[in-house]
C-alpha cells in the first residue's frame, strides 16, 4: 500500500517560533548568571559558596553541587532504563518517548559531570587528573567518573544509532545545511524492511548491554556514601537500592513532564495519548511506593535499633534545622502517590495531574538528595565538634540555574533539529 | 653570634641530666636520630638566642634565622624555665614582631585628650625634645610633679628603676592591681617578697588556692615553669585540691574541688587553722622557736614588755621572762596574771579567736560542705607529717610535704589579712620554708619590709599623691586607681599638688587596672602624658600627648633571673634582627631623653644609677661622661658577673646556667640560725597599733577595720549591694592571652575573638540564657551606690559556682583591626577606691553583678 | 625502616593549645586551619564537674578511608606511616574529608596568600620581607619529600586543594621531631618509631593503658593516647575555636 507522504516538519523540527526564541533566550539568560557566579568562584576560590570544612569549621564540604550532581545522575538513569526497556519489553505504546528518554539521559548526564566541575577545587586539574590518575578504589570520582564517562558514551552510540533512521528520512526531504547533519548521521542507512530489522536487532541488543552498565553505575552512586563508616547517616545497606529506586523515580518523574510539554507544545495527541501517561504514571507510581517503603524501614532502623550518632543526624532531619526539607519533600510524594493512586483506583487518567505529580516527585528527589548529602556532614562527627550548619550562597544556587538553563536550552535545541519522537514506521503510519 | 641547632641538641641533653626535669627531659631528646649534617637546614639557617618578649619570665627562646629574617621562634632548650617549650603566646609572638600595626614612628597628638587621639608623625629628635623639655622644667619647679608610670614589666627593671631614681620621679606600678596585697602579708608575717608557691620536689600535697594551673603564673612566674613541675611532682603522686570558685584553672589536675564562694577565703583559711587546733596537728616547736606565738598579749591587744622587750611565760619558774632569754620551751597556752593584767600568749589568743571557726561557721560563709572542709584539714594535718625530718646536702631539716600556691587571688578586699590567714594555717604545720612546705621567694631572701611595715610611722598631711605613710593606708601597696581618685579630690586625701608631667612605661591602665573610668577621670588631670609602647595602647590613644615607639623583642633587655627555684641562671633578651619601623629599645630611649632632660651625665645622674642597679665593679662602671652603646652596657655588666666573653658570651648562647641551687640558699630553715634568726609574725601586734592610731586620727572605721593584729572575717562590702545583685563577678587570665598586651596577636585572638561570661547552666536557665546569647552584666558599688554595666556573650559552663559569673580579662582593646569587635574589658565593671580596695589600697577583683538578657 | 607514631599522654596535657600554635607557625597554615587542634572537654554537673583536654592531630591511619577514596592518588599512605597529601596532585573533591571520620582535613577556600592574617604587604615591612606573606615563611616547605619525591610539607600551597598534617614530614625526614611535639610546654606529645620496641613511644606504650579514637571504625590510628579514657556521648566541648574564614 502507498505510504502517505510526510512532508518536514515533523514535531516541530525547523520550526523556530517566536515563542521558542523567548524560551531560548531565558535558558540562555540563566547560563550566564551562572557562568558569572561560577567565573567569581573560580577567582575568589570557594570561599563564596556556602561551604565549609567538617570539623572545627562546622560546616559541609559537600554542599549543593554533590546533591545536584546525585540529583542529574538519577535523572539520566531513568531515561535511558525506560528507552531501553522500551526496546526489550517492546512497549509499543510508549515508543513516542523513547527518544525523550535517550536525549533526557544525555543532557542530565552532561550536567552530572558539569556539577563535579563546579564543586572540585581543581577544575582543569581534575578534566586531566581524573582520567590520568583514576583510581578504581575510590568510589565516587573513580569508578564513578569512569561509569558517567563509558555511560554518557553508550547513551550517545544507543542515541546515534536509534536516531539513524529518522535522520535518513530527514535527509531526504531536507536540503542544505541541516541535510548534511542529517545524512552524516544516517550514515548510509536506507529505510528498506530489511534494513528496519537490522535496525531493531541492533538496538535490542544496546539496550541489552546498556542495563547492567547503569544498575552498577547507581549502585556504585550509593555505595559512595553507603560504605562511609565515619559518616553516620550514610552507613546503610539500604543507601544502594535506595539510589536507584529514587533516581527512577526522578527520572520518570522528568519524562512524564517532558512528554506533557510536547504534547501540548506540538499538541501532539496522537502518539502522545493517554496511554502513555497512564504506563508512565503506574511506573511512576509503583516506584513512589517502593521508595517511600524504603524511607520509613531506614527511619525505624536509624530511630530505634541505631547508636546516638546515627540518631542525631536522624532527628536534625525531623526535628532539627533539616526537618522543613524533609517533611516538605515526604509531602511531595505522598501527594504524588495520591494523585496517581486516585487515577490507577479510578481508571480515570488525566495529563496534567500526572504531569503534576512528575513535578512533584522531581522536587522532592532534589530535596532528598539535600538531605542525603549534607545532614551526615554537620551533624554526624563523630567527635564532639558540636553541630554545624550549611546554607548555600546566591553563587550555588545560581551555578545551578546555570545549568539547568543550559540542560533546558540543549533539550529546545534538539527538538528543533531532530524529531522529538520517533518517526512511525510505514506500517502503522498510515492513517 | 650564630649558632646552629645542632649545637643546643647537644647542650640540651647535658642540660637535661642535671636538671630536676630529669626525668621529663630524658624522655624527650628533640631528634629522633643525629640528624644527618647534610640534612641540618642550608647555610642561609642560623639560630639567635632570645628571650620571650610577652610573658613576665623572660622564657629563653631560639629564634631561626633564614638569611637574615626570623622565620620562628623555639624554646631554648638550656634554659631552666622552659627548657626547649615557649606557651602559645611564646609561639605566636612572631607574628607581633612584623605587626604592621604597630606603632612606627613617633606620634604627637593633634586632639583633645579623653577620647581617641589623632596623631601626628615625629622625629625622633622633635618627639624626645618635646618630652625632655617637659621633665626638664619640672624636675626645676617640683619633682613631686614628675609621675612614672610602670606596668608589670619583662626582665629586670634596673634600667627604668635608674631613670626613676635619676629624674626624681614618684614611681606608680602595677602590684597593687597584681598580687601586692600577698606581697605585704608575706613581707610582714614571714619576711621574703612573694605570694605562696610549693616546694614541688619535695611537695605530696597542694592547696591550689586560686591558682590557674592551666592558664597562668602563679607566684612571681608567667607560667610554663610551674605546670611542668606540677606534673612532675603529680607524677610522684602529688595530690591537688583546687580551693576556686571557678573549675577550669586546674582542670583535669584537681584531685578535689573546693568551689569556694569569691572574698571568703579568709574564713575558710580559719577553718582549716581551727580543725588542724583541734586534731592536735600543731608544731610547738616552730612556734615557740621561730615565730612570735609564745608573746604574751594583755588586754589591750599589745606585747606585755618589760625593759622593752617582750615576755614570755615560764612554765617552770611561773613567771614571765624576756622572749630571748634561756629556758625552758615558753607556754603557748594558758592565761596568766602578769604585772597587774591578765596575759596569754599569743597562741592563746589565737586559738581563743578561732574558737568559733568551725567547718560549720565557715561552710555557712564559703557555700562549701563543712564536711569537705574538716577532711582537707585533717588530710593536710596529716600529710604534714609534723616532726618529720630530711636530709638535704647534709643538713638536717624539717620535712612538711604540704605547700600551697596563691598569686593574684591575694586581690580581694581582705586580701592581706586573708593571705595571712593561709600563712597561719602552714605555721600552724611548721610547714613555712620547711623542706616541701609553702615558699614565698625562689630562695630565702628577707626583706627590708619585714622590720619596715613594722614600724610605719603615720604622718600627718600634706601626702604624697599615693598616699605613702598616710592615715588612710598605712601599709601601702601604691595603687593607681587609688592615685586617680586622689588626682579628681587631692583636698579630700589631704593631698596639696597634682602631677603635671607623666611617662607611661609597659602599662596600660585604662585597660588593665581596675576601674578605667576612675583612671581615665583621673589621669585627665596630668597636663602631659607621654606613653612608652610599641602599640598605641588604650591609655595612650586616651591620654598620651606623645607616643614613643618601643621596641618588642628586637632590643637587648635584662638580666632575667633564669631560676626554676632549683637550677639558678641568668639570660639576656639579644635582638635577633634591628628594630622594626622607627621603634627603638628602652634603654635607647632613655639615654637620650636624660641626655636631653640634663641628667644623663655626672652623679646621681641616669649612667651613675645605671652603675648602681647593675651592680657593676669598678673597672666595670660606666664612665660618667659618655653615653654608652647599649650593647657597651650589657657587656661590662657580663663581665663584672665574671663572665669573660662579656656580652658575647649571651649573643652565643643566650642563658648562663649556674647550676643546682643548694638547699642552704633556698629553704628559711636551711638558715643559721633559722631564718636568720626573725620571728615570724602569728600575731600582728604592729596592725593594731596602726589601728588604734588611726581611729585616733578619726579616720573612718572602713579605713581602720582590716587592721587586726589577728586576721578576721567580716562580710565583704560589696555583699552590702541590694540582693538584686545576686552573681559575683570574678575575673581570671587565659592562656592563650598576657594580661592586655597580646590579645591583638592574630594567630592568638583566633582561638578566643571574644570576651565571654561563664556561667552556670542553671543559674543561666533561670534568666532565660542560651549558650552563646547577649546578656547584659551589671556591676554596683555598695558604698556609692553606682552601677556599670557591658554587654558580652554568655558561655554555659558546669566548672563555675551558681552564684559566680567569670570573665576573662584581656579584652577591651580597640586599635588593632584583630581587637575590634572582641567585646569590652572586664576592668570596666569593677571599682576602686573605699569598700574595692583592702586595707593596703590594694585592688579588688570582685563586685557584685546582676545578669539579664540583652 | 622506621614506622612513625605519636602517643599523647592525657595526664599531662593542660590544654594551653601551643601545639596548635606550633604547628601553624611551623608549618605556614592559613586562618581557621588547625591541624593540630585541642578540644577542651567537659563532663558532669556542678559541683561534680571534670573538666579535660585532649590533642587532635590527623591520626594516620593505617587504615585511611581518606586514602582508599581518593580519586587521584593525592592523599597516600607512606611506607613510614605517615598519610600524606601531594598538594600538587589534588583536584579539591574533599572526598577525603568526608571520608575522615576525625575532621582533620582543611580546605584552602581562598588563595593562601589572602589568609594570613593581616595584610603583609605594607611599605614599611618590604625592605624586611621583601614580600614574602608571612614573614615568617618556612622554606623548608616546598622541598618535594620521600622516595616518590612528591610536593607533601606544610601548607597554604595553594587555593582550591586539600591540607592536613603532615607529621611535618620535612622535620622528621631530617631526623626532627613534629613542631607541636617538641614544643609541648608538659611533654605531653610523644613521637618516634612504634615498630622499635626501644623507642620512647613503644616503652611508654608498654608502661601506661592506653586507647586510640574511634577503633571501632576500623581506621587503625597511629596516634595512641595514654592516660584518661575516650570522649563519650555526654562529653561536651568548651572554649570551642571556629576559625574565621
Ligand atoms: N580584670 C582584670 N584586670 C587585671 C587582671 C585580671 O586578672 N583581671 N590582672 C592584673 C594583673 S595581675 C596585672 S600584673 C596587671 C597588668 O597590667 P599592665 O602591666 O598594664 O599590663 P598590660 O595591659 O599588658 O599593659 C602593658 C602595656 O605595655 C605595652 N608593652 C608590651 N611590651 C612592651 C615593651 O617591651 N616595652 C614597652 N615600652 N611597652 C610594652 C603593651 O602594649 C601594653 O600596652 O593587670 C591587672 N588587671
Ligand atoms: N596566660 C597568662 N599567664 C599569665 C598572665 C596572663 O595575663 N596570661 N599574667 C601573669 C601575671 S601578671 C600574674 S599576676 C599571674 C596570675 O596568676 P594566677 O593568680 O594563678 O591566675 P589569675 O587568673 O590571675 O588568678 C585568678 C584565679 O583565681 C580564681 N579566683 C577569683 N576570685 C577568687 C576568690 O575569691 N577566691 C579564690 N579562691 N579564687 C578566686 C579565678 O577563678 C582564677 O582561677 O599570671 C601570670 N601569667
Ligand atoms: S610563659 Fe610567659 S614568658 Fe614564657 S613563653 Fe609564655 S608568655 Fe613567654
Ligand atoms: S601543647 Fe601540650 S599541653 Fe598544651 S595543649 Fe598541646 S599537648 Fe596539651
Ligand atoms: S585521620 Fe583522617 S585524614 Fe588522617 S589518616 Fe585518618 S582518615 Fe586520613
Ligand atoms: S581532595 Fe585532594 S586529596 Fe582529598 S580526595 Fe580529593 S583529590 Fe584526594
Ligand atoms: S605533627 Fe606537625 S603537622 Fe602534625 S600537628 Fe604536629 S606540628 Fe602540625
Ligand atoms: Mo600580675
Amino acid at each position: 500500500m502507498a505510504v502517505k507522504p510526510l512532508t518536514l516538519p515533523w514535531y516541530g523540527v525547523g520550526r523556530w517560533s517566536g515563542g521558542w526564541y523567548a524560551a531560548a533566550a531565558l535558558a540562555l539568560a540563566l547560563v550566564a548568571l551562572g557562568a558569572v557566579a561560577y567565573s567569581l568562584q573560580l577567582s575568589q576560590g570557594e570561599v563564596v559558596t556556602g561551604l565549609r570544612n567538617v570539623g572545627t569549621m562546622r560546616g559541609a564540604t559537600w554542599g549543593l553541587y554533590v546533591a545536584f550532581l546525585v540529583y542529574f545522575v538519577g535523572v539520566s538513569f531513568a531515561g535511558i532504563s525506560t528507552a531501553a526497556l522500551i526496546r526489550l519489553l517492546d512497549l509499543r505504546p510508549l515508543r513516542a518517548v523513547a527518544r525523550m528518554a535517550e536525549v533526557l539521559t544525555v543532557i542530565a548526564l552532561l550536567l552530572g559531570a558539569l556539577s563535579v566541575i563546579a564543586d572540585v577545587g581543581r577544575p582543569l586539574r581534575a578534566l586531566v587528573y581524573l582520567p590520568t590518575y583514576a583510581r578504581p578504589m575510590s568510589p565516587f570520582f573513580g569508578t564513578f567518573t569512569l561509569v558517567i564517562a563509558g555511560y554518557l558514551y553508550a547513551s550517545l552510540v544507543y542515541l546515534y544509532l536509534d536516531g539513524r533512521r529518522d535522520a535518513a528520512l530527514c535527509a531526504q526531504r531536507t536540503s542544505g545545511r541541516l541535510a548534511r547533519f542529517y545524512r552524516l548521521w544516517a550514515a548510509g542507512f536506507r529505510d528498506t524492511a530489511e534494513a528496519r530489522r537490522r535496525h531493531e536487532r541492533t538496538t535490542f541488543w544496546l539496550s541489552l548491554a546498556i542495563l547492567p552498565l547503569l544498575v552498577t553505575a547507581h549502585s556504585t552512586l550509593g555505595v559512595v556514601f553507603g560504605l562511609q563508616g565515619g559518616r553516620p547517616g550514610w552507613h546503610s545497606a539500604l543507601q544502594a537500592p535506595g539510589f536507584v529506586v529514587l533516581a527512577g523515580i526522578s527520572g520518570v518523574g522528568h519524562l512524564i513532564v517532558l512528554a506533557a510539554l510536547v504534547r501540548w507544545l506540538l499538541d501532539e495527541r496522537e502518539r502522545l495519548d493517554l496511554t502513555v501517561f497512564r504506563w508512565l504514571g503506574n511506573i511512576l507510581l509503583v516506584l513512589t511506593l517502593v521508595y517511600l517503603y524504603f524511607t520509613v524501614v531506614e527511619l525505624l532502623t536509624a530511630t530505634y535499633a541505631a547508636d546516638e550518632h546515627e540518631t542525631r543526624v536522624t532527628m536534625a532531619v525531623l526535628t532539627g534545622p533539616y526537618a522543613p526539607v524533609f517533611w516538605v519533600s515526604a509531602g511531595a510524594l505522598v501527594a504524588a502517590v495520591a494523585l496517581l493512586g486516585r487515577q490507577f483506583l479510578t481508571g480515570r487518567y488525566g495529563v496534567g495531574l500526572t504531569a503534576l505529580a512528575g513535578v512533584l516527585v522531581n522536587a522532592a528527589a532534589v530535596g532528598k538528595r539535600y538531605l542525603i548529602v549534607v545532614p551526615s556532614q554537620t551533624h554526624g562527627t563523630l567527635l564532639p565538634y558540636g553541630d554545624g550548619a550549611y546554607l548555600p550562597t546566591w553563587v550555588e544556587l545560581a551555578v545551578i540555574a546555570g545549568l539547568l538553563g543550559l540542560g533546558a536550552f540543549l533539550f529546545m535545541v534538539f527538538m528543533k533539529v531532530f524529531p522529538i519522537i520517533e518517526v512511525p514506521e510505514p506500517s502503522e503510519g498510515g492513517r | 653570634m650564630a649558632i646552629t641547632r645542632r649545637t643546643f641538641l647537644k647542650a640540651s641533653g647535658a642540660a637535661g641530666s642535671t636538671a630536676a626535669l630529669a626525668s621529663l627531659l630524658a624522655a624527650r631528646p628533640k631528634t629522633l636520630t643525629a640528624a644527618p649534617p647534610a640534612a641540618a637546614a642550608g647555610p642561609a639557617e642560623e639560630w639567635v638566642p632570645t628571650t620571650c618578649w610577652i610573658g613576665k619570665q623572660d622564657c629563653g627562646m631560639l629564634a631561626r634565622r633564614i638569611s637574615g629574617r626570623v622565620v620562628k621562634f623555639e624554646g631554648h632548650p638550656e634554659h631552666p624555665l622552659n627548657r626547649g617549650t615557649l606557651c602559645p603566646k611564646g609561639v605566636a609572638q612572631i607574628m607581633a614582631v612584623y605587626d604592621p600595626h604597630r606603632v612606627k614612628t613617633p606620634l604627637i597628638r593633634t586632639s583633645p585628650k579623653g577620647q581617641p587621639g589623632t596623631w601626628r608623625p615625629a622625629t625622633w629628635d622633635e618627639a624626645l625634645g618635646l618630652v625632655a623639655e617637659k621633665i626638664r622644667e619640672v624636675r626645676v619647679r617640683d619633682r613631686r610633679l614628675l609621675l612614672w608610670q610602670k606596668g608589670r614589666s619583662k626582665a629586670e627593671a634596673f634600667y627604668d628603676d635608674a631613670f626613676v631614681k635619676a629624674s626624681g620621679a614618684t614611681k606608680l606600678h602595677h602590684g597593687a592591681f597584681c598580687s601586692d596585697a600577698g606581697y605585704r602579708a608575706c613581707e610582714y608575717t614571714i619576711g621574703p617578697h612573694g605570694v605562696l608557691h610549693p616546694d614541688f620536689r619535695h611537695c605530696r600535697f597542694l592547696l591550689a588556692w586560686g591558682w590557674n594551673i592551666t592558664n597562668a603564673g602563679g607566684n612571681k612566674l608567667c607560667w610554663i615553669t610551674w605546670p611542668q613541675q606540677l606534673v612532675q611532682a603529680r607524677e610522684r603522686g602529688l595530690k591537688v585540691v583546687h580551693i576556686d570558685p571557678r573549675l577550669r584553672g586546674a582542670g583535669p589536675f584537681a584531685d578535689e574541688w573546693l568551689p569556694v564562694r569569691p572574698g571568703t577565703d579568709l574564713a575558710l583559711a580559719q577553718a582549716f587553722a581551727h580543725v588542724l587546733i583541734a586534731e592536735g596537728y600543731v608544731d610547738r616547736e616552730y612556734l615557740v622557736r621561730h615565730t612570735n606565738a609564745p608573746f604574751l598579749v594583755g588586754e589591750d591587744g599589745f606585747f606585755v614588755r618589760a625593759g622593752g622587750k617582750e615576755q614570755v611565760w615560764d612554765p617552770v619558774t611561773r613567771r614571765p621572762r624576756p622572749f630571748d632569754a634561756p629556758g625552758p620551751p615558753p607556754a603557748l597556752e594558758g592565761e596568766y596574771a602578769v604585772g597587774g593584767t591578765r596575759a596569754r600568749p599569743a597562741f592563746q589568743v589565737f586559738k581563743d579567736h578561732l574558737a568559733g571557726a568551725t567547718p560549720e561557721w565557715a561552710a555557712e560563709i564559703c557555700g562549701v560542705p563543712a564536711e569537705s572542709i574538716r577532711r582537707v584539714a585533717v588530710q593536710l594535718g596529716r600529710e604534714a607529717m609534723i616532726g618529720s625530718t630530711v636530709v638535704l646536702d647534709g643538713m638536717t631539716l624539717p620535712y612538711r610535704p604540704v605547700g600551697a600556691m596563691l598569686y593574684h587571688v591575694a586581690q580581694q578586699e581582705l586580701g592581706f589579712q586573708m593571705v595571712r590567714a593561709v600563712l597561719h594555717v602552714f605555721m600552724l604545720l611548721g610547714a613555712v620554708e620547711a623542706v616541701g612546705g609553702p615558699r614565698i621567694d625562689l630562695t630565702w631572701k628577707p626583706h627590708a619590709n619585714f622590720e619596715k611595715l613594722d614600724r610605719i610611722t603615720i604622718k600627718d598631711p600634706p601626702y604624697n599623691v599615693w598616699l605613702q605613710d598616710s592615715q588612710f593606708f598605712p601599709i601601702n601597696s601604691n595603687n593607681s586607681s587609688i592615685v586617680a581618685r586622689v588626682l579628681q579630690d587631692p583636698a579630700k586625701y589631704g593631698v596639696d599638688y597634682v602631677p603635671e608631667v607623666m611617662v607611661v612605661h609597659m602599662a596600660n591602665p585604662v585597660l588593665s587596672f581596675g576601674s578605667p573610668a576612675d583612671i581615665l577621670e583621673g589621669f585627665k588631670r596630668i597636663t602631659f602624658i607621654a606613653v612608652i609602647d610599641p602599640w598605641l595602647s588604650e591609655t595612650a590613644d586616651l591620654l598620651a600627648d606623645v607616643v614613643l615607639p618601643a621596641a618588642t623583642v628586637e632590643k637587648y633587655e635584662g638580666p632575667s633571673k633564669a631560676s626554676d627555684q632549683y637550677v639558678d641562671g641568668v639570660a639576656l633578651r639579644i635582638p635577633p634582627m634591628a628594630p622594626l619601623f622607627q621603634s627603638r629599645g628602652e634603654i635607647d630611649i632613655y639615654l637620650d631623653l636624660c641626655e636631653r632632660a640634663g641628667f644623663l651625665y655626672g652623679p646621681g645622674g641616669y649612667l651613675d644609677e645605671l652603675n648602681k642597679a647593675l651592680k657593676l665593679r669598678d673597672e666595670h662602671r660606666l664612665p660618667l661622661d659618655r653615653k654608652p652603646a647599649v650593647r657597651e652596657i650589657f657587656d661590662r655588666w657580663a663581665r663584672s658577673e665574671g663572665i669573660a666573653e662579656g656580652v658575647a658570651y649571651f649573643e652565643k648562647k643566650g642563658v648562663k646556667v649556674k647550676g643546682p641551687v643548694k638547699a642552704a640558699k633556698i629553704y628559711g630553715f636551711a638558715q643559721d640560725p633559722p631564718f636568720d634568726g626573725l620571728r615570724h609574725r602569728l600575731y600582728g601586734e604592729s596592725l593594731l597599733r596602726y589601728r588604734e592610731q588611726m581611729k585616733a586620727r578619726g579616720v573612718p572605721e572602713l579605713y581602720w577595720r582590716d587592721y587586726t593584729p589577728l586576721p578576721a572575717w567580716r562580710p565583704p562590702t560589696m555583699w552590702s549591694s541590694p540582693p538584686s545583685y545576686d552573681l559575683t563577678l570574678i575575673s581570671f587570665k587565659m592562656i592563650e592571652f598576657k594580661q592586655a598586651r597580646a590579645s591583638q596577636i592574630p594567630l592568638l585572638a583566633e582561638l578566643a575573638p571574644e570576651q565571654r561570661l561563664d556561667i552556670n547552666p542553671a543559674t543561666a536557665r533561670a534568666r532565660g540564657i542560651g549558650d552563646g546569647d547577649w546578656v547584659w552584666v551589671e556591676s554596683h558599688n555598695a558604698v556609692t551606690g553606682q552601677t556599670r554595666r557591658i554587654r558580652v556573650r554568655a558561655r554555659l559552663t558546669e566548672g563555675i559556682r551558681p552564684d559566680v559569673v567569670g570573665m576573662p580579662h584581656h579584652y577591651g582593646k580597640r586599635n588593632h583591626p584583630w581587637t575590634r569587635g572582641q567585646g569590652p574589658a572586664s576592668s570596666e565593671l569593677f571599682f576602686t577606691g573605699e569598700g574595692y580596695v583592702a586595707n593596703t589600697a590594694d585592688q579588688s577583683f570582685l563586685v557584685r553583678v546582676r545578669v539579664i538578657r540583652a | 625502616m622506621a614506622r612513625y607514631g605519636m602517643v599523647i599522654d592525657l595526664d599531662r596535657c593542660t590544654g594551653c593549645r601551643a601545639c596548635m600554635e606550633a604547628c601553624k607557625v611551623e608549618n605556614n597554615t592559613p586562618e581557621a586551619t588547625f591541624w593540630m587542634y585541642v578540644f577542651r572537654f567537659e563532663e558532669g554537673q556542678f559541683p561534680n564537674t571534670h573538666q579535660w583536654y585532649l590533642p587532635r592531630p590527623c591520626m594516620h591511619c593505617d587504615n585511611a578511608p581518606c586514602v582508599k577514596v581518593c580519586p587521584v592518588g593525592a592523599r597516600f599512605k607512606r611506607e613510614d606511616g605517615l598519610v600524606a597529601t601531594d598538594t600538587d596532585r589534588c583536584i579539591g573533591c574533599r572526598y577525603c574529608e568526608v571520608a575522615c571520620p576525625y575532621g582533620v582535613n582543611y580546605f584552602n577556600w581562598k588563595s593562601p596568600k589572602k589568609a594570613y592574617y593581616l595584610d603583609w604587604n605594607d611599605p614599611d615591612l618590604q625592605p624586611v620581607t621583601n614580600g614574602d606573606s608571612p614573614p615568617y615563611r618556612n622554606p623548608d616547605l616546598d622541598g618535594r619529600y620521600g622516595p616518590e619525591g612528591r610536593r607533601t610539607a606544610g601548607g597554604g600551597h595553594a587555593k582550591g586543594v586539600i591540607e592536613k598534617c603532615t607529621f611535618c614530614v620535612h622535620r622528621v625526614e631530617r631526623g626532627l621531631k613534629p613542631a607541636c611535639v617538641v614544643n609541648c610546654p608538659l611533654f605531653a606529645l610523644h613521637f618516634g618509631d612504634l615498630d622499635d620496641p626501644e623507642s620512647e613511644v613503644s616503652q611508654l606504650l608498654r608502661r601506661k593503658p592506653h586507647f586510640r579514637l574511634l577503633e571501632e571504625v576500623g581506621t587503625r590510628p597511629r596516634v595512641y593516647y595514654t592516660g584518661g579514657n575516650p570522649p563519650v556521648a555526654a562529653t561536651r566541648q568548651i572554649e570551642p575555636v571556629k576559625g574565621r574564614v
